[in-house]
């Protein structure tokens, strides 16, 4: 009982930090509030957005083109597999040390943990489309551009964007501890105790956690969207069978 | 003393005297990896490793132990998959950091924080490849298997489950990987690891050590990997075994009429 | 084989049992007609009941039936008198054979641990199921070299007869096969029928055959149920009064228009008289020959060796010479079998556009030679209008 009450007196703590400002613990000036809070959210998805959308102008084309030929399939699922081995604060203290601190740097290193779950599920999703759609896509006269583009992009797309929901989970995650390199998002509550309190950290650990969900649902949503209705009716058909 | 014996004597305080100069210099100029003050210093890692590996295999142990029982739950009753599927995706969506954090009030600091935190992080990945390795088995054997007489549970543990092995293998094994990089920031629910070696105190700017610790972190995730690798490929033997066809393939014999043999 | 013969007298559930549809009725929820409409059929022990018509007809459906894959929404299967649905569904299906089209070996085991599923399930000692699965592979024509090999390995042919090898093991009261022939290749899929029914010869198993071939199902089964598209029977007879007699117009369309010819199935060569041509021995002065034949059925000398198997047939200049040669100039091909079924035997010679081939027995020694002309003039015969020949009674020419 006296854990739950603990529970949630902290929770309780934190849920009032994020509203209401108050005096730091170290020097400096008060912290808390929804103004400060939003500071950090969107200097958050600043750098996540930033990574990703650099992410994707990299691995994307890549991806495509690699598939469409049909090339270098060690290469492609290999990086993907060996991003997933990369230890996010070895990469950010890597680039604290020999880089340098600052928004820049800390998107670079974020890039890097962004291509290769977008350029692996690139790679799979354009080589599972359907051999016989491709020829008969020729067969008209497609160029290879248009068939690319307009064969295989959109019915991998429902592949690609799950390749993009993990960047993009891993890349809020790594943003977390960005602050450690100067730039200050949301991971700042956390990793700065004594200046926002325990307070602070559980109000920032909720926030993240929040901000992850919420990107999460949109892309989930984006997903649907960019799956061609034929696919979408095919796919539920088959999960009903 | 021999002319040799005291060449080898002079030769080896030369070198004494420069590779502390040198060393000393490596480390004052914060060099990127300065070999002598590795090898010295070789003992003070193998504690975070081992404590590394061990904040590795137990997640990654009980998720599979939890998604296993999951899985094995939603399989007859499939309403179970989609909220099952949803939960684990909750978990692994929330960043670890701030899981680590949002135990702290029921669980601290310590390596049992990190330990659920990071178990939840792997659930998903787990779950989705059983039931996808389920759902793959071929139809006919399984209807060839009840036909035969196997309950759903003998056909379950003796053909879907051996059948759906490689994969499941394969799920952990990315399970695995990601686990030991996300370890890496175990450092801050205040659990050990090698994380500890990287930020020691606040400040993350020793680059030898760094390098050092990272190095480790990615070596072990390679050897988990070859070894789970090789697990798969010997539960998945049969599979390369289809590859051996037409080669050799014996010739059929004409079929004799049974009964007593003929002379 | 006593090995065999042992495990017949301790299995007495291996005795053949007879089957009876009993207004069997499956209705699938949300359906607006039944899949099977009250079918009531009683098949005899020991014989193959063929299950033949269109898609839709039912028929797998029913045979399902009878081992609780498909639930019975109304009426009753028996099985040796007693309702299926007494039973419990595992025990059921552990005594009853079950062979599908697509096979179903399971991938992750050897041929020898597929071949020892049921017995395992039955839970008998490690010694009898290695000694029965070394019996089945054998008995099914297989190689035994291929047991500890995986499914993935075999070709397609190999792999059916696994799935009948596994249907056996544990010596079933009742078979059922789902278009066991289905996945092979034409040539194989003869093949495979024709040592299936040599094996039922020996075994006398109560089977349930599907199948949508018509031509397979008159070819296999002692009794042939065609059913409607709504799982109504539209004849049970057997193969010869189907095609003689069929009882309405659907079912004259669904056997087709060539009965007259489809009846080849029902015979064997070894059924009819076959003509004499005159045999040659290698050394043998061709004058002899010549002299044979002279009025002989045959105008054709046919070269055996010593064991009187056909090498080849002698050629005019063959003859014109002093003595045999040793090889021929034509191949003896196509050489039949006196098991062969007469529609199969006449396909192999009218392919071969040859007028006349050696037919051999079990030891590959001539026993006659088969024509066109054999052919043609049994079918216009009185004897063959009347003569019925049981699928698996047909008696095959001892050495």
């Amino acid at each position: 009982m006296t854990l739950t009450l603990a529970v949630l007196d902290a929770f309780g703590g934190a849920v009032d930090f994020i509203f209401s400002p108050r005096p730091s613990r170290g020097s400096g000036p008060d912290v808390g509030g929804l103004g400060q809070v939003g500071e950090l959210t969107l200097e958050h998805l600043r750098l996540s957005g930033a990574a990703m959308v650099l992410g994707l102008a990299l691995a994307l084309p890549v991806g495509v083109y690699l598939g469409h030929r049909g090339r270098a399939e060690l290469l492609a699922v290999g990086i993907g597999n060996a991003g997933r081995a990369i230890p996010e604060l070895a990469l950010i203290a890597f680039l604290v040390a020999f880089v340098g601190v600052g928004f820049v740097n800390v998107t670079i290193a974020l890039v890097v943990l962004a291509i290769p779950p977008i350029l692996t599920n690139t790679f799979v999703g354009i080589r599972q489309v359907d051999r016989d759609a491709i020829d008969a896509a020729r067969g008209v006269g497609m160029s290879e551009l248009q068939i690319a583009l307009r064969i295989e992009l959109p019915l991998a797309a429902p592949t690609i964007i799950a390749g993009v929901r993990t960047s993009a989970i891993n890349v809020i995650a790594t943003a977390a501890i960005a602050p450690l390199a100067g730039v200050v998002t949301l991971g700042d509550f956390i990793i700065n105790r004594n200046v926002y309190g325990d307070e602070g950290v559980l109000a920032g650990a909720i926030l993240i956690a929040l901000l992850a969900i919420a990107v999460e649902l949109v892309l989930a949503a984006v997903q649907t969207l960019l799956t061609p209705r034929g696919v979408r009716v095919e796919r539920a058909l088959a999960a009903r069978a | 003393m021999s002319v040799s014996a005291a060449a080898i004597t002079v030769a080896q305080a030369g070198s004494d005297f420069f590779r502390d100069r040198s060393e000393a210099d490596c480390i004052r100029d914060n060099g990127a990896f300065c070999a002598g003050w590795v090898i010295e210093n070789a003992d003070r890692y193998v504690e975070p490793t081992l404590e590394h590996a061990f904040l590795v295999l137990v997640p990654v142990a009980l998720g599979f132990a939890i998604a296993f029982a999951m899985a094995v739950a939603s399989h007859r009753a499939r309403w179970l998959v989609p909220p099952f599927i949803g939960a684990t995706g909750v978990l692994y969506t929330i960043p670890s950091l701030a899981f680590f954090f949002l135990l702290l009030p029921i669980t601290g600091r310590g390596n049992v924080t990190a330990i659920v935190a990071l178990t939840a992080y792997t659930l998903q990945i787990i779950y989705r490849n059983i039931v996808a390795g389920l759902a793959n088995v071929p139809a006919d054997a399984k209807d060839a298997g009840l036909g035969m007489g196997m309950t759903e549970r003998q056909l379950l543990w003796r053909v879907e489950m051996p059948l759906a092995l490689p994969e499941i293998i394969a799920g952990v094994r990315v399970a695995t990987v990601t686990t030991v990089a996300l370890a890496s920031l175990a450092v801050f629910a205040g659990a050990g690891g090698l994380g500890n070696e990287i930020i020691a105190g606040s400040a993350i700017t020793f680059r030898t050590g760094i390098v050092v610790a990272g190095s480790l972190m990615i070596l072990m995730a390679l050897a988990f990997d070859l070894l789970l690798l090789a697990i798969q490929r010997h539960l998945g033997r049969w599979r390369v075994a289809g590859r051996e066809r037409a080669a050799g393939a014996p010739r059929l014999r004409r079929l004799r009429a049974p009964g007593p043999e003929r002379a | 084989m006593h090995a065999r013969e042992a495990s017949r007298d301790e299995d007495p559930a291996g005795a053949a049992l007879a089957v009876e549809f009993r207004d069997a009725t499956k209705t699938y929820p949300g359906a607006d007609a039944p899949a099977v409409d009250a079918l009531t059929l009683a098949v005899p022990a020991g014989e193959i009941c063929v299950l033949v018509g269109p898609s839709g007809c039912g028929k797998t459906t029913a045979m399902r039936m009878v081992n609780r894959m498909i639930e019975i929404s109304s009426g009753d299967v028996l099985v040796g008198g007693r309702s299926v649905r007494e039973r419990s569904a595992a025990e059921l299906r552990r005594h009853t054979g079950y062979v599908i089209q697509q096979i179903g070996l399971f991938p992750h085991r050897t041929i020898a641990e597929n071949i020892a599923t049921v017995p395992r399930l039955l839970g008998w000692e490690r010694e009898r199921t290695r000694a029965r699965v070394d019996e089945l592979i054998e008995l099914v024509g297989l190689d035994p070299e291929l047991a500890g090999r995986y499914p993935g390995q075999l070709s397609g042919g190999q792999q059916q007869r696994v799935g009948v090898a596994r249907a056996l093991a544990a010596n079933p009261e009742v078979m059922l096969m789902d278009e066991p022939f289905g996945a092979v290749d034409p040539i194989n899929r003869e093949r495979l029928q024709n040592e299936f029914l040599r094996l039922q010869a020996e075994l006398r198993k109560t089977i349930l055959f599907v199948t949508h071939d018509i031509d397979e199902a008159i070819k296999m089964g002692d009794r042939i149920a065609v059913l409607r598209e709504g799982g109504s029977v539209a004849q049970f007879a057997t193969p010869a009064e189907l095609l003689m007699t069929p009882a309405d117009d659907f079912v004259e369309d669904f056997v087709g228009a060539d009965r007259a010819l489809k009846r080849l199935s029902l015979l064997r060569v070894a059924d009819i008289d076959l003509w004499r041509a005159p045999l040659a021995f290698a050394g043998q002065a061709t004058s002899e020959v010549r002299a044979k034949l002279e009025g002989a059925e045959v105008p054709y000398a046919l070269l055996v060796d010593s064991e009187r198997r056909p090498l080849g047939w002698l050629s005019d200049s063959d003859l014109a010479r002093d003595v045999v040669p040793a090889r021929p100039n034509s191949s003896p091909e196509p050489v039949l079998d006196l098991d062969d079924v007469m529609r199969d035997a006449l396909s192999d010679l009218l392919q071969a556009e040859s007028q006349y081939a050696p037919v051999v027995d079990a030891q590959r020694r001539i026993a006659g030679v088969l024509s066109v002309e054999i052919v043609s003039h049994f079918l216009t015969s009185e004897e063959a209008l009347t003569d019925e020949h049981p699928a698996a009674e047909r008696e095959f020419v001892e050495p």
